[in-house]
């Protein structure tokens, strides 16, 4: 053997033993306990509602980070690493964990809390903490007299002009075009192949006058406060968030299409325990109304709203009057046309 | 039997490249081994995901869009960065010093942030709309962003000294007396430039050419912040199958087919080019 070659193979060697002792780094046990969510308004509201109280309470350091990010989830959970040990995340994200595998099953005995909630709100792999919705938004400037009142109005080039900005999904955009369409709130779901294409249509109707195509919480508040866009469907709390600034923003809760932020915790968290409790805690009725000063995202727990001022009252998903305007999304429906009619959407915005 | 001398010159060569190798192992080759090898395990099946990839319509408009969105980067750069280069080959001096600070500026800020200034300078209102309005060339604001005309003038500021200096390079080589000679001949100044300096500056240009495509085909935070929906590329589509689908084989998939259609590419310009003259131009 030449010396070169027996070099090579040992450093070969090293390498190999090397990369595989890499996972063992990432899985220090004396982190301290992480919490993860979106950013911006939401994570405002969980810091100063949930986790702050909850470490005070129980004299730990809670480290509160963002973006959360489903693949990060996936990726950790494969390699064995967990960084992450309760984490905020759409809807969707809690059926995908649920087929593919890389979130912790919930064990409701210690969740006693969740018995208080809608039946909607919980899932086996994950509880929803904190309510909010897809509203219609608008540039102030584009029209200082009011702006849509219903995704039909939103539909109406003629009586509303101007650049439109929507999600870059299917999500969302399939319950707003059937709403456009006429269709009633009570028959938006189950999905059927016929509502689909009907969705589709509808928004092959309004496509010319998207310029927008979204993808992030923080771009319709921005772009509308530029004037780069007139007016664009957007997440409530950011444009509460916006507006409370004083950004030249409108919105309206009618015809808001309602969903929830899920708590999930990562499967082979070292804390699993204490993200149960957390959840728990943060389901307690006076940590949801703690939600209801920050006037962005709303709780999920209904009761607390009887609480709330008439000014809050109007911002909150989980009020009766409001949720009779509203249509609460069907996450498993939103996930069965995501999926089944991606081809078809992706076509659709390559037109 | 190798003489001593020469094993040891092999020793020291295999000891000055064996830490770099050893990095590039670590944190390159092994992880897009195991990247590529998602491609290939897909539960579904060993080449589900590239027949999903070649049947689809979409994927393959997307592929289309990326090409011509690289092709027509490349040529706007060309264009661009040809005189610049020639105004560069031909200053001397404090004169020549500066001019080059200028095309290597850019180098020194983030792409993101420079992507971010695009934004602001092409929104609707911003100022470059405002400007074309009030001069009388445009009736109202046209759409510069979240479109392919977005995405084509980010790339072209980020790309641009790629072209640049290769072209430069190769210009400064070119020996006057050859263009003076021509001149002598007889020869027009179209000729000439036809005839002898293009050819010439072949070399820088098929070096920087190959440079700003081969960057524009895989460049992701640009078209991702100045692009939108309907102008997706080869890396949007890669980003999205990774973070909102989760279907990481075809993300694997995609990536190895951007990397095939690269190298293609890169061994089609290094046949027909002389493509060593013009990367490592002295």
């Amino acid at each position: 053997m030449h010396r070169r070659t027996f070099l090579l193979s040992v450093a070969a060697g090293a390498l190999v033993a090397g990369v595989s002792a890499f996972p063992r780094l990432g899985r220090a046990q004396n982190r301290p306990f992480t919490f993860t969510s979106f950013g911006g308004a939401l994570s405002d509201a969980e810091k100063s509602a949930f986790t702050d109280p909850f470490a005070e309470l129980k004299g730990i350091q809670i480290v509160n980070t963002s973006p959360t990010e489903t693949a990060k989830i996936k990726a950790m959970v494969e390699a064995g690493a967990v960084e992450w040990d309760l984490v905020d995340v759409g809807g969707r994200t809690v059926r995908q964990g649920d087929e593919e595998g890389f979130l912790e099953k919930l064990d409701l005995s210690k969740i006693p809390n969740a018995a208080n909630l809608e039946k909607g709100w919980v899932a086996p792999y994950g509880i929803a903490t904190s309510t909010g919705a897809t509203v219609m938004a608008w540039s102030t400037s584009s029209f200082p007299d009011g702006g849509p009142e219903s995704w039909a109005d939103f539909w109406d080039v003629k009586r509303f002009p101007g650049p439109r900005g929507l999600y870059k999904y299917f999500y969302y955009n399939y319950e707003a075009a059937l709403l456009a369409a006429g269709v009633k709130r009570e028959e938006i779901y189950p999905l059927t192949p016929e509502k689909a294409e009907m969705a589709l249509g509808k928004i092959k109707e309004i496509k010319s006058s998207v310029t927008v195509w979204w993808g992030s919480g923080a771009q319709p508040p921005q772009l509308l406060s530029s004037g780069e866009l007139a007016l664009s469907s957007a997440w409530s709390g950011r444009v509460l968030a916006a507006s409370q600034e004083g950004a030249p923003v409108g919105y309206t809760f009618k015809d808001g299409i309602a969903w929830a932020n899920w708590f999930v915790i990562p499967k082979g968290s070292p804390y699993a325990e204490l993200a149960h409790e957390l959840i728990d805690f943060s389901l307690a009725p006076e940590q949801q109304a703690k939600l209801l000063d920050l006037k962005t995202y709303g709780p999920v727990l209904g009761s607390v709203t009887s609480d709330a001022d008439a000014e809050t009252r109007k911002i909150l998903v989980m009020t009766p009057e409001n949720l009779k305007e509203m249509l609460i999304i069907s996450e498993s429906d939103a996930r069965k046309y995501m999926l089944e009619y991606e081809e078809q959407w992706n076509q659709l915005m390559l037109q | 039997m190798r003489s001593a001398v020469t094993s040891r010159y092999n020793m020291q060569t295999v000891l000055l490249l064996a830490p770099a190798l050893l990095v590039l192992a670590a944190v390159f080759v092994i992880p897009l081994g195991r990247l590529f090898s998602l491609a290939f395990t897909d539960p579904a099946g060993t080449w589900v995901p590239f027949q999903t990839l070649l049947t689809s319509p979409v994927y393959r408009q997307v592929v289309a869009n990326t090409l011509v969105v690289a092709l027509a980067v490349t040529a706007i750069c060309a264009v661009l960065a040809w005189p610049v280069a020639y105004v560069l080959s031909r200053l001397k001096g404090v004169w020549f010093v500066i001019a080059l600070y200028g095309v290597l500026f850019p180098f020194w800020i983030s792409v993101l942030v420079r992507t971010f200034s695009w934004m602001l300078l092409l929104e609707r209102n911003g100022p470059l709309n405002r400007m074309l309005a009030g001069s009388g060339m445009t009736d109202g604001p046209i759409a510069l962003l979240f479109n392919n005309t977005g995405v084509m003038i980010g790339m072209v500021h980020v790309l641009l000294p790629y072209m640049i200096l290769p072209l430069y390079s190769a210009m400064t080589r070119i020996d006057r007396r050859l263009l003076l000679a021509s001149d002598g001949l007889g020869a027009g100044l179209l000729d000439t430039f036809r005839r002898i300096y293009l050819p010439l500056c072949l070399p820088g240009l098929a070096g920087g050419a190959t440079f700003v495509f081969l960057l524009s085909l895989g460049f992701f935070i640009t078209p991702a912040l100045l692009g939108g929906a309907n102008a997706i590329t080869l890396s949007m589509l890669i980003a999205s199958f990774v973070n909102d689908r989760l279907a990481w084989s075809l993300a694997a998939a995609g990536s190895l087919a951007l990397l095939l259609i690269v190298l293609l590419i890169m061994g089609l310009t290094a046949k027909m080019l002389p493509l060593e003259k013009g990367m490592f131009a002295k």
